[in-house]
């Protein structure tokens, strides 16, 4: 009985070692925010397959990217610090492994012809993904001129849907980020940003979400992941390659390079150094702890969730770290 | 005075027109729509409401960047020329002043890379090579020299003259395009151009025929699929929903109309079930089914096979009941009955149900190609839809209706050629069914025959039967 017991747990252990030998892919879903736009160069110039780890990056639209992570579709996430609490508090935690980038004014709200600032919001429509970031965008801005959440309506609108919805006239406003909202201004002449993160630098810091399964067991794997994006920062830095990448990631999102080159100031990519800066823990915007105890205070305020969530369990910089120690 | 006989007779209450004017009408109805096309597109001064960039420029500061082909109203396009004009101005009066900006060599890149919708429309250079500095830097010295003179769209004066003023800067660094040697000051930007045009929704044809050609000859971006991929993906999603409907549907069908067992078992939920639209489905297909195809024709089916199911029946029902008293009356079975008497009796009818059900089915495709991850056609109408790019976006449905017509086409034909005695065949196809047959007819004649000689034979042997 023993010597069958003993032998099928060496079989077992031995199917385990085959499985993990042939390793399935990290599932990543991205979406068409610019900074995770940028995962696309690491891809087209096969800098995963280099380092040694095999990724299937899965293109979605921003809210059905957070379904498919909560429905466990996908290991990893690309999510705002923010939506990253709401998709912890509501459905399925995360751990935040990179910072792509903070948003510096690529996400806006657009208001339409005639409507000159926030306050003038006052009582008029505006269509956003409720709970999700550009809803914390537009109550940051609500808040920074004295008004209520009851002051505006929300009409809850795909964010990839609020150019079509804003040039129908069914709302006022709409909250989105590029390219959504520069499809919006095009769309509507005369519109424009009432407000936008830049207005708020770093209450949206956009991040690699990991499940916490899949960060324990392929630890490595991710480290790598960790490595090629650094890889990818640094390359969007040089001057030299504008129009390489330009024509790289314009291409994703199906706009011209032309139109997309006003997207890199309003999303600040932070190379490994920066980074390390936003890692610390700190209190305010300038840290990536600080800024996601604001948001997670903003969301229980605003009743997107109701119990505070433990926002130092969904950020480990420790890859980061080891990186930039490595190096 | 009697009308000329052309003239007469076109509005006969309740009878067929002759052949030709049949024929003359179906066309005319083709031609009429795309008049009105050409029409609102062509003349000048009918509707034509907006402005479309033909030559834009980037404002400094605005993150809005409107690049030819792109439409702005009329009110805005003058404001748009004045924003760029007054750069200008303020440019000129920096140098002249003696201390022009520097450090604008990337916007001066970008700056002369203004004329490439020019050179595009020109032919100087292909359509996806807009960043072709090499080609572009010289193009400004053609232009200035009168060497190339620009025709579609033209330059404008205004225009011209910036050409020249830019290239005396740029001749003077260098003759052809070096990034380092670019001029350290900024150029002066081309004022925008554009013209009258509909809305964006409604491309002119050669538009849409153009972009249409474009798509379908061109190469698709890395990691997309081309449009003829995405055809075939769109046909066989709906192919195979169409066929797993027929299996399900069709057995289904005809047993409910008839036996009235089936019918009461089935017609009840099925009729309730129909009225659940497709759609609200899609999400509880995909988590069953899970991305890729199957979701998509498991919509498909659910669209199509409640109403086939029910359909069917009915045309099972109408069968003439006299075929089945003659066939009781000769004493054959139920199932002699179901398949020899009723299968073959509602074929026809059938088959035109199936016509009718198919494009049931096209309409489903659409929908069933937007759940889970996006594909085929419909995918390109949704993205190309979504940025605006609605001349990419007609050839596309276009396609999709010519499929869908020229497929019943085609299958109302061969109505005639498989059922001939349904009456609705012509003469030619009759011909191609008769030839098409003749070996059928030829065995089965045979056979007759040979059973025809048997009888005969025992007949006049009546003690052989009895053995």
């Amino acid at each position: 009985m023993k010597t069958i017991l003993r032998l099928g747990s060496a079989a077992l252990g031995l199917i385990t070692t085959c499985g993990l030998l042939r390793a399935e892919p990290l599932k990543i879903a991205y979406s068409d925010w610019p900074g995770w736009i940028a995962w696309e160069i690491g891809i087209q110039k096969g800098w995963f397959k280099e380092a040694g780890v095999e990724v299937d990056f899965q293109w979605f639209d921003y809210v059905p990217s957070m379904d498919a992570y909560v429905a466990g579709k996908v290991d990893a996430v690309c999510m705002t610090n923010g939506d990253a609490l709401v998709t912890g508090a509501t459905g399925k935690p995360s751990v935040g492994i990179v910072i792509n980038d903070f948003s510096n004014g690529n996400d806006m709200i657009v208001a339409a012809p005639g409507i000159g600032s926030i306050k003038e919001l006052k009582g008029k429509k505006v269509g956003l993904e409720e709970g999700f970031v550009e809803h914390l965008l537009l109550l940051t801005g609500l808040e920074k001129n004295g008004m209520k959440l009851e002051d505006v309506t929300i009409v809850n609108t795909p964010t990839n849907e609020t150019p079509q919805v804003f040039a129908s006239k069914a709302v006022d406003a709409i909250g989105a980020w590029q390219p959504n909202s520069g499809q919006a201004l095009k769309a509507v002449p005369g519109s424009k940003p009432v407000f936008t993160s830049a207005d708020a630098p770093g209450i949206i810091y956009d991040l690699l979400y990991v499940s916490p399964e899949s960060l324990e067991k392929r630890r490595d794997d991710w480290a790598k992941v960790v490595k090629v994006w650094y890889k990818i920062a640094d390359y969007m830095r040089d001057e030299e390659n504008l129009d390489d990448v330009l024509k790289i990631l314009s291409a994703r999102v199906k706009i011209s390079p032309e139109e997309y080159e006003p997207f890199l100031k309003g999303t600040y990519i932070l190379t490994l150094d920066e980074a390390l800066k936003r890692w610390e823990k700190a209190d305010g915007l300038g840290s990536v702890y600080g800024s996601s105890k604001v948001v997670d205070d903003f969301n229980v305020r605003f009743k997107v969730y109701e119990k505070p969530q433990d926002t130092a369990k969904y950020l480990d910089p420790s890859l980061t770290k080891a990186l930039a120690a490595g190096k | 005075m009697a009308r000329p006989g052309i003239l007469r007779d076109w509005f006969l209450i309740r009878r067929d027109l002759p052949h030709r004017r049949r024929l003359a009408l179906a066309a005319v109805s083709f031609l009429l729509p795309i008049t009105i096309w050409c029409v609102v597109s062509y003349v000048p001064w009918i509707w034509h409401p907006d402005v479309k960039i033909e030559l834009s420029a980037e404002r400094e500061g605005v993150t809005t960047v409107f690049t030819a082909g792109d439409h702005v109203s009329p009110e805005f396009f003058p404001e748009f020329q004045a924003a760029v004009r007054a750069e200008n101005k303020a440019v000129l009066a920096a140098r002249e002043a003696g201390n022009p900006e520097s450090g604008a060599k990337r916007k001066n890149q970008k700056l002369l890379r203004q004329l490439a919708p020019v050179a595009i429309g020109n032919g100087w250079l292909a359509y996806d090579d807009a960043q072709n500095d090499a080609v572009l830097y010289p193009l400004w010295g053609d232009l200035a020299t009168g060497r190339k003179t620009a025709a579609k769209p033209a330059l404008t004066a205004e225009n011209l003259q910036i050409v020249r003023a830019n290239w005396e800067l740029l001749a003077a660094a260098s003759p052809v395009f070096a990034f380092a040697k670019l001029p350290d000051e900024p150029l002066l930007k081309l004022i925008p151009q554009g013209r009258p045009a509909n809305p964006v929704y409604l491309p002119a044809p050669h538009e849409a025929i153009r972009a249409g050609i474009r798509d379908f000859t061109a190469a698709a971006p890395a990691g997309e699929p081309t449009m003829f991929e995405r055809y075939k993906r769109s046909l066989r999603i709906i192919l195979l929903g169409f066929l797993w409907s027929c299996v399900i549907g069709i057995p289904i069908g005809i047993l409910c109309g008839v036996f009235d067992f089936f019918s009461r078992l089935f017609e009840p939920f099925v009729d309730f079930f129909r009225y659940m639209p497709a759609p609200t489905f899609s999400t509880l297909l995909v988590a069953v089914l899970l991305a890729g195809d199957a979701p998509k024709i498991a919509l498909v089916i659910i669209g199509t096979v409640f109403q086939m199911i029910l359909v069917i029946s009915k045309t099972t029902r109408l069968l003439d009941p006299s075929l089945l008293e003659a066939a009781q009356t000769l004493g054959a079975k139920p199932r002699q009955i179901l398949g020899r008497v009723v299968i073959p009796g509602i074929m026809p009818n059938l088959y035109n149900d199936l016509r009718i059900l198919l494009g049931w089915a096209w309409t489903w495709l659409v929908i069933a190609e937007l759940i889970g991850v996006k594909s085929g056609l419909t995918e390109f109408i949704e993205t190309q839809g979504r940025f605006r790019n609605f001349d990419r976006v007609f050839p596309v449905i276009i396609l999709i209706g010519v499929t869908g017509f020229v497929t019943d086409q085609i299958l109302s034909w061969l109505h005639g050629l498989l059922f001939p005695w349904a009456g609705k065949s012509g003469a030619f196809s009759r011909g191609v069914a008769g030839v098409v047959t003749w070996p059928i007819r030829m065995v089965a004649e045979g056979a007759r025959e040979r059973i025809a000689a048997n009888e005969a034979y025992s007949r006049t042997n009546p003690r052989d039967k009895t053995r």
